[in-house]
């Protein structure tokens, strides 16, 4: 037979023809012939080509069949959620970027984010540490708060989550199953996002989880990923018999405070840690009726021992239609069981910093059978207080275990007028509700148990409640002006939110009456909105949408709490003008540009606008004679507290060539935060606190992101797909202080060596992350002098004001580039990941590598140092030296998979073997480059691992 | 519904208000700001967040101000900047001068609110009358006190800090800066104004301001006046002095016992004028007296001898106070505490918990070296003694030899006094012509030191900065002179950089 193109009737080369459910294919010649034997009657010819919809056509005996292909609609005219609607990729005139499933990261995937790790320009996800389940951090477009949350607003089949997050989870994303998710569509620029207001500022996510199909046979399918992992570097700390050198060649030392031993403590604390996710979805449709139901059962342990998460969850997908398809009926809901072992992390440092020539074991102490630094005190031993504890005991007496319980559910009604059809009604009622309980319990022997010298047990009850309610309703009104050739399309509505924290803590304390019942903490606040767009498409070439928000926050006081939120956007369809209607290589070309102005609301307090008072509670009461009082605060606050605005400015080019085979963005944005929320030093004396939450400053960011996709090989039974990214960031405060003072700085980024000290800085000029140092003085051979610093104020002295801003922690451009590769039934995938022009402050190196620490301790034990003390030869810490700020460039093999599908009759049988976090290049001397505040202290280290999966469709 | 109040223990003014106890209760918490640093003790909850609680805790701070820029502390730890306050090279960003700074215009700034809260109008429209009425405007008269008494410490410490009262608003405004002149005359009319409105003595409660408390105060803003204002006032001085001095307050038998577990029943409460409390039960920081004793128990020294639980290894004296007593560690003058053991008098290494004696002056014991209530060990019972009698003596000292009036006798006796407690018996008393200006300092130290006047008095006298030199001053170990300016504190950076009405003191 022929295939050949419906429209054109040109013939069409490389089409794949397939017996379906076999290997037997070939592909169409030049003239668009082709052959195919061993043809059954009963199979099904399977007709496909790239940008074309695909045909099926039983055989039946036939000895020709020319197929005449339609041009896919789908792939321009793909339907992407955009908020309160949806819209097509190609009529799209803000930054939105949809990443489906099929491209999704490969692995034994926990956190939802980490399945778009890599897939996007501009978005830059930095997984947590390696406790299992452990989320990431979202960054879209670098952030634009500086206090406020930076964390984008994630939108779950229609229900934004609540910013804050819910308690008791390690993260909130892990509620949504990764193998239910159909696709994410991230709404990166103010055109796109700006109909979510004041939540706006840090980009939108829209999750959308699967649904069952209508008209589809009955599928039963059956999932499994095991994984293995293990860390594959530890911190560089001396060993016992370099510890011992250098002990003894210290002056003032008591060797004899050593013990004989030579123990790894970081071998001791971590383990190879296993997995199994399973998934067992069945799903169907009928005519007006559709289902889809998932079982989910998570399990992993930690690469450190005790660290545990399970999850059993099962969501349920249903769609009805009714009245002839005029009203539409989905109900989405998710159940959710987490359940976690929380690792004591404090054994991470402890591991590092514990003495390595003591035992572990040691039966003759009172301590369950573990070593501790001890001391005698009226005849018992007891633990020495202040010293390190044994890390392996710091687990394994650690019983801490959370379990939340969480539902979301939502119910969207769409009604379709009876007498005006293009008018549509929606409405959206979101319920999340989240119940969590856990505890504590270190036993009585622990010395890592406060209480130990009381003889008591440690306990800790805790629990808590998260509830998110919405109701949304919003017309929309899509026609065409035939007059004006214009397609129209509208939306207004109106949307409540409420989200309401409770939580609750006991737990024991030594002082009287041994127990202490935290009084309940609630937190409320709200939303009300009203919104509208509207978006013209004029001629298929001319686009215009603009889009407006009034939201209503409980936040803010009387005269701020309302504010709007507007955006406007252009789009050119270059493609469909005369010109190159024709064109044979250039297949899409579209420019885009737009303005908008979103809001950050999630400042972190409730009542930040109102004095409020608080009671003192537990032991921080006042004597008047023999009673004790328990006492009231007054609150900071803020009247004036008020929404921070974010105005952005968008351009973007769209294009595709050789029919989409090779397709792109290119985008630059410049975006300018006004009434920055930030936690500031407020004016002594003109508030009740010393660190105030209101608006103050300004910052300035801008980017450019490019995102390529091609298909390199396309062939009958070969093909190479492929995509790239890069982004390239800059942000930068551009004001400050309340008081107009260029030199104004404040200090960020706690880090652990002393107390109170800072690495970072905020200041007019320099991007949140940059780090605030010392310049390190070298001598001839390279090796830093303990002590010498640039005089850079030429005073001759060093002191803080020889410090200067240097370096920081955020790159300057970062990529993602992905490939995968199909021959037959074998496919083939991988994402390698860079960052570049990040720097890392080596905390790891500077809080433990230095004599003294590791001899001036506040009892008689001795502290481990890190090796670094053996290059450096410091005797006192360094911790404001550039010496410890290094250069954390990298680039990461995320994963890399493997698959084969077996075809059946009745069983769809597919394998993979996936590995991840498999390769780090980087001239990064501590555990890993990638720590999302740039501070490497205590990390706990991320796996590698290798992942079985097994997927049976029947 | 966008009106939303908070639902869970913490309400708004009004609903606060609603119960007349609630005055009392933040009464308490004006006081407590000397003693805890938050809402929860000992931690959590914190008023301040600028830096680590237990280091922002007023008591601890003031300490610190005080005693590590003298001859009478160094630590050995490293946090921040810490060393540079004995060092006497500090900056104006060092946060422990900083959050002194942010922790005194914190109370400050409580204390006015106090004052709005509480105005006769404001309990009349809330129907707050009789006794519970008298009692509440009582309590505005200790507010003011308080509040004078912080600005006293702004005063003394920063010569020029931002001044707000209970006239301005709440907000993000920046206050302007007060002149120590001016500042000085504003703490002098508070306290005449509430001198008479406050409860005499004998009728407050323990812990509580009373008269005496603010006559005390009066007693050292006016011996301090040269330094504050150029010009002297002595005569005011003695007759603040001699107020206090002829109340019933007497001195305790046992020097010690001012410092123990019990000293709030123990006889010291006696001569102890306006204390600090603290209770392991009930008060508890990780600042104030936790610290003075934890930071001062390392090497040799059994914590258990001082009711802790453990030392945190960090304070101990120079040469320079162990050499005011004859006989040095081992005198006759049963106020020189010392921990020898171990310990060697001259510091080689201020780091190293051993190099210098270690002081045992404060303990959380009782007179019968039982531990205090906290089971834990953690939290101590001991009062701290801010204002005690025996400075009145002093003062009136003092006072006397710089012309301020009383007599020479009196002045003689009243020191006698302190020496035959120090001693036992009548034999090291001095003779009249013996009384000297630099007698007194040095008797000063041997009777307040670590009790929080060390800068304070060497800075009056003239020796704190460009003359007067001890162990590791200027950081060397011999010491050295530092730089005259450094008799005030510079203002932070911090709070110049936000707030553009303050100007920084001179040198800074």
């Amino acid at each position: 037979g022929v295939v050949s193109e419906s429209a054109s009737g040109l013939p069409v080369p490389g089409a794949n023809v397939i017996v379906k459910g076999t290997t037997n294919g070939t592909v169409t010649d030049f003239d668009g012939n082709y052959t195919i034997t061993n043809v059954q009657p009963g199979d099904v010819i399977v007709f496909s080509f790239l940008g074309f919809a695909t045909q099926e056509i039983p055989y039946d005996g036939q000895t020709t069949i020319n197929v005449q292909l339609d041009e896919d609609a789908a792939t321009l005219e793909e339907v992407v959620l955009i908020g309160y609607g949806s819209t097509s990729e190609q009529d799209a005139t803000g930054s939105v970027e949809k990443v489906s499933s099929e491209s999704f990261n490969k692995g034994a995937v926990v956190s939802p984010e980490q399945l778009l790790s890599g897939k996007s320009a501009g978005v830059r996800i930095t997984p947590g540490g390696g406790a299992p389940g452990e989320g990431g951090q979202i960054r879209i477009r670098g952030g634009s708060s500086l206090s406020g949350n930076n964390d984008p607003l994630i939108v779950v089949d229609g229900i934004p989550l609540d910013q804050r997050g819910v308690q008791g989870v390690r993260n909130q994303l892990n509620s949504i199953n990764p193998n239910e998710i159909e696709d994410f569509v991230i709404l990166k620029d103010a055109a796109a996002t700006s109909i979510y207001g004041s939540r706006a500022s840090n980009g939108v996510i829209l999750i959308t989880t699967k649904t069952g199909k209508k008209n589809s046979p009955l599928r039963l399918e059956y999932d499994l990923k095991v994984s293995a992992g293990q860390i594959i570097d530890k911190v560089d700390n001396l060993d016992a018999q370099e510890f011992r050198a250098l002990i003894e060649s210290t002056p003032g030392t008591d060797p004899n405070l050593l013990g004989e031993y030579d123990t790894d403590w970081q071998d001791e604390i971590y383990q190879t840690s296993i997995g199994a996710i399973h998934n067992l979805t069945a799903s169907q449709g009928f005519d007006n009726f559709s289902y889809r139901v998932n079982y989910n059962h998570t399990s992993q342990t930690g690469v450190l021992k005790t660290d545990v998460y399970e999850r059993n969850a099962l969501n349920i997908a249903l769609n009805q239609d009714l009245f002839d398809n005029h009203l539409k009926l989905a109900l989405t809901t998710k159940g959710i069981v987490d359940e976690n072992r929380f690792a004591d992390q404090g054994a991470i440092g402890a591991a590092v910093a514990f003495d390595p020539t003591q035992p572990v074991y040691d039966e003759d102490l009172p301590f369950g059978g573990y070593f501790e630094h001890n001391t005698m005190s009226n005849d018992q031993v007891i633990p020495q207080l202040q010293a390190t504890r044994n890390p392996l005991a710091l687990l394994e007496t650690l019983d801490g275990r959370g379990k939340t319980m969480r539902n979301i559910t939502n119910l969207n009604a769409e009604y379709k007028f009876h007498f005006l059809p293009e008018l549509k009604f929606n409405v959206n009622a979101g319920f999340d509700y989240a119940e969590n309980e856990g505890h504590n319990y270190r036993p009585r022997y622990a010395a890592g148990n406060g209480l130990y010298i009381q003889g008591r047990e440690y306990t800790q009850e805790y629990s808590g409640i998260n509830r998110n309610t919405l109701l949304d309703f919003y017309f929309t009104y899509k026609t065409e002006l035939e007059a004006l050739d214009t397609e129209m399309d509208l939306t207004a509505g109106h949307s409540y939110q409420e989200f309401y924290i409770e939580n609750n803590n006991e737990y024991t304390v030594a002082d009287d009456p041994g127990y202490r019942v935290e009084p309940s903490v609630i937190n409320r606040n709200a939303l009300e909105s009203y919104f509208a767009r509207a978006s013209f498409d004029i001629a298929n070439k001319y686009l215009i949408s603009g889009s407006v928000r009034r939201d209503g926050s409980s936040r803010f006081g009387a005269d701020n709490k309302w504010s709007t939120f507007p955006s406007a956007s252009v789009g050119w369809k270059i493609h469909n003008e005369e010109f190159l209607l024709n064109s044979n290589t250039l297949s899409q070309l579209k420019l885009r540009a737009g303005y908008g102005v979103t809001g950050n609301q999630e400042i972190g307090i409730n009542y930040g606008y109102m004095g409020i008072y608080s009671p003192s509670v537990g032991p921080a009461r006042y004597q008047f004679g023999n009673q004790f009082y328990n006492t009231l605060r007054p609150e900071e606050f803020d009247a004036d507290l008020k929404w921070e605005e974010l105005q952005t400015y968008n351009v973007g080019v769209d294009f595709g060539f050789f029919n989409n085979r090779l397709s792109g963005t290119v985008e630059a944005y410049y975006r300018e935060t006004e009434d920055l929320l930030a936690t500031v030093p407020v004016p002594a004396g003109a508030n009740l606190s010393d660190l105030l939450v209101t608006n103050v400053g300004e910052t300035v960011s801008k980017g450019v992101e490019v995102g390529l996709n091609g298909t390199l090989i396309q062939k009958e039974d070969f093909n190479w797909d492929m995509n790239y990214n890069i982004t390239f960031q800059d942000l930068e405060i551009t004001r400050l202080s309340l008081g107009e003072n260029p030199d104004f700085f404040i200090p960020q980024g706690g880090i652990s060596g002393g107390v109170g000290n800072n690495i970072q800085i905020w200041k007019e000029g320099y991007d949140p992350s940059t780090f605030f140092v010392f310049r390190q003085v070298y001598n001839e051979a390279g090796q830093p002098i303990e002590g010498a610093y640039a005089d850079v104020n030429g005073d001759n002295e060093i002191t803080e004001a020889d410090k200067v801003p240097y370096k920081k922690a955020n790159p300057d451009y970062f990529m993602g580039f992905t490939n995968t590769l199909n021959y037959k039934n074998l496919d083939f995938s991988f994402t390698f990941r860079g960052s570049f022009g990040n720097y890392m402050y080596n905390n790891t190196q500077s809080g433990n590598g230095f004599v003294t620490a590791g001899t001036v301790t506040p009892q008689d034990y001795y502290s481990n140092l890190n090796s670094n003390v053996l290059e450096s030869n410091f005797v006192n810490n360094q911790l404001f030296s550039d010496y410890y700020i290094q250069k954390a460039d990298f680039v990461k093999l995320d994963n890399i998979s493997l698959g084969y599908l077996f075809p059946g009759e009745k069983v769809d049988f597919r394998t993979s073997l996936t590995a991840t976090n498999l390769w780090t290049i980087t001239d990064y001397d501590g555990l890993d480059p990638e720590i999302s505040n740039g501070i490497d202290n205590n990390f706990y280290p991320r796996s590698t691992s290798v992942v079985l999966g097994l997927n049976l469709i029947f | 519904e966008l009106e939303l109040l908070p639902e869970d223990n913490r309400s708004t003014a009004e609903a606060t208000f609603d119960s007349p106890e609630a005055y009392k209760q933040f009464l308490a918490k004006l006081y407590a700001g000397l003693s805890v640093s938050g809402q929860q003790g000992p931690a959590g909850d914190a008023d301040l967040q600028g830096l680590d609680e237990g280091f922002s805790q007023y008591l601890r701070l003031y300490w610190m101000m005080q005693e590590l820029t003298t001859e009478m502390a160094v630590i050995g730890w490293n946090d921040g900047t810490i060393k540079d306050l004995h060092a006497q090279n500090w900056t104006s960003g060092n946060e422990f001068i900083r959050t002194m700074y942010s922790r005194l215009m914190y109370q400050v700034a409580l204390n006015n609110e106090f004052l709005r809260q509480t105005t006769p109008d404001l309990l009349d429209s809330r129907g707050v009358g009789g006794a519970e009425r008298e009692s509440i405007l009582g309590y505005r008269a200790e507010a003011r006190f308080l509040r004078a008494l912080h600005y006293y410490h702004a005063l003394d410490l920063f010569g020029n800090p931002p001044f707000v009262t209970e006239e301005d608003p709440i907000g993000a405004f920046l206050p302007e800066q007060i002149q120590s002149q001016e500042l000085f005359d504003y703490i002098a009319s508070e306290l005449e104004a509430i001198e008479n409105g406050i409860s005499p003595v004998g009728s407050a409660e323990y812990g509580r301001a009373n008269q005496a408390a603010v006559w005390m105060l009066q007693a050292k803003l006016y011996l301090n006046a040269e330094v504050y204002t150029g010009s002297p006032q002595y005569d005011k001085a003695m007759e603040y002095t001699q107020k206090v001095i002829n109340t019933n307050y007497d001195l305790v038998d046992d020097y010690q016992k001012l410092f123990l577990a019990d000293n709030d029943k123990n006889g010291a409460q006696q001569e102890i004028i306006f204390p600090i409390t603290f209770d392991g039960n009930n008060t508890q920081s990780y600042g104030g007296m936790a610290f003075i004793i934890h930071a001062a128990v390392g090497g040799d020294m059994d914590p258990a001898d001082f009711g802790v639980s453990s030392g945190w290894a960090g304070l101990r004296t120079t040469s320079a106070l162990v050499e005011q007593f004859p006989g040095e560690a081992e005198s006759d003058d049963n106020r020189a505490l010392f921990f020898t053991e171990g310990q060697t008098k001259e510091i080689n290494d201020i780091s190293s918990f051993t190099d210098g004696y270690a002081v045992t002056k404060f303990k959380n014991v009782d007179v019968d070296g039982n531990p205090g209530k906290d089971s834990t060990g953690e939290f101590p019972d001991t009062d701290f003694p801010m204002f005690r009698l025996a400075d009145a003596y002093l003062m009136y000292a003092e006072a006397h030899l710089q012309g301020g009036g009383g007599s020479l006798s009196e002045a003689t006796n009243l020191i006698n006094d302190l020496r035959e407690r120090a001693y036992g018996d009548p034999s090291r008393n001095i003779s009249e012509s013996d009384l000297s200006l630099n007698f007194i300092l040095d008797e000063r130290a041997r009777e307040l030191y670590w009790e929080g006047h060390r800068r304070t008095d060497r800075i009056r006298f003239g020796v704190f900065s460009d003359r007067g030199v001890w162990p590791w001053k200027g950081n060397v170990p011999q010491g050295t002179t530092t730089g005259a300016h450094r008799d005030l504190m510079p203002i932070p950076a911090s709070d110049l950089g936000v707030n553009t009405n303050l100007t920084q003191n001179p040198g800074y």
